[in-house]
């Protein structure tokens, strides 16, 4: 009976949150985005991004440039090949619980 | 804008629809920038058009058509200094191949003037200023050489746009300047240096791919 129950991969519980899917959602469509444009994108605060967007760069998921837009300073995230793989089995995973 | 703060439990129809409406939303907003510059471009075109429709009707001279040129000039200015100003909007692939197609057919519009001028000049074919006879075939040419272009830009292969302006500039001399059935000798040079040679390039990157 065990054998037929079928056994469902865990979630990535770095993407399993709501602002960080968010932000890779973002990213994976895009070549890069800045700060500015993920958190008006996303609604979130500066603070609580900050924090999701370092735990994704921690995970090998984004790149972060730490650059600047004249005398502005500027933030531009990047997907990484690691996050675009992570990201597309994190959708395979779902569609396998939602049995799509 | 409904906002993405809470560390709720999520669930995987709430996943899904994250990831659904993040993606609408952002492509929406690249889009709408992309309008803009596309809104700004119509209005050069069609002012261009009713000025140069009022002068060369009033003054019987044609050559005011060389006003495009001067309207490429200013609508390129234009679109820098509006990149520059406006919030920064990412470049999704859609938004690339759009810009990028636009922006060769500016440039390949651009250069293929310039070229028949110069070869009119030569050729002394010049009939009356600012009149340039174009055949069929320079206009297959430049739609073939457009397309190739394209190619080469949404494969992401600098080589092959090389290649593909290059033997549609060349292809378009060679068409104003033959005549007759020699004419049709320009899809030698169409078919080998726009097509053959790019094709050997894709072929090799996929032997190598394969390694």
């Amino acid at each position: 009976m065990a054998e037929n129950v079928k056994q469902f991969k865990p979630l990535d519980p770095l993407l399993h949150s709501e602002l960080r899917l968010a932000v890779m959602s973002i990213l994976v469509g895009v070549e890069d985005a800045d700060f500015v444009y993920i958190k008006a994108q996303t609604g979130s605060t500066s603070g609580n991004l900050s924090v999701q967007i370092d735990k994704l760069s921690s995970a090998g998921y984004i790149e972060v440039e730490k650059t600047f837009k004249g005398k502005k300073p500027c933030t531009i995230c990047r997907i990484t090949e690691k996050g675009r793989d992570a990201f597309a089995e994190y959708v395979d995973t779902l569609k396998q619980y939602l049995a799509l | 804008m409904e906002t993405i703060e809470r560390k709720e439990n999520m669930t995987t129809e709430n996943s899904l629809r994250i990831i659904s409406e993040t993606m609408e939303r952002s492509r929406m907003a690249i889009a709408k920038n992309s309008g803009k510059t596309i809104l700004m471009w119509g209005v050069l075109v069609a002012v261009t058009s009713i000025v140069v429709y009022f002068l060369w009707s009033k003054t019987g001279n044609p050559a005011w058509n060389l006003l495009w040129f001067a309207m490429g000039a200013i609508g390129g200015v234009f679109t820098a200094v509006n990149a520059r100003n406006r919030e920064k909007v990412p470049v999704n692939e859609i938004s690339r191949v759009v810009g990028k197609t636009w922006m060769w057919y500016g440039l390949l519009t651009t250069a293929f003037f310039a070229l028949i001028w110069v070869a009119a000049l030569i050729r002394s074919k010049w009939e009356q200023p600012g009149v340039i006879n174009v055949n069929l075939t320079m206009i297959i040419v430049m739609m073939m050489g457009l397309a190739s272009v394209v190619s080469g830009v949404v494969m992401r292969m600098k080589s092959i746009v090389a290649f593909s302006v290059i033997a549609t500039l060349l292809s378009v001399m060679f068409a104003f300047l033959v005549n007759g059935p020699e004419q049709i000798l320009v899809f030698v040079i169409l078919g080998v240096v726009g097509l053959v040679i790019p094709g050997l390039i894709l072929q090799n990157k996929g032997k190598s791919l394969k390694k």
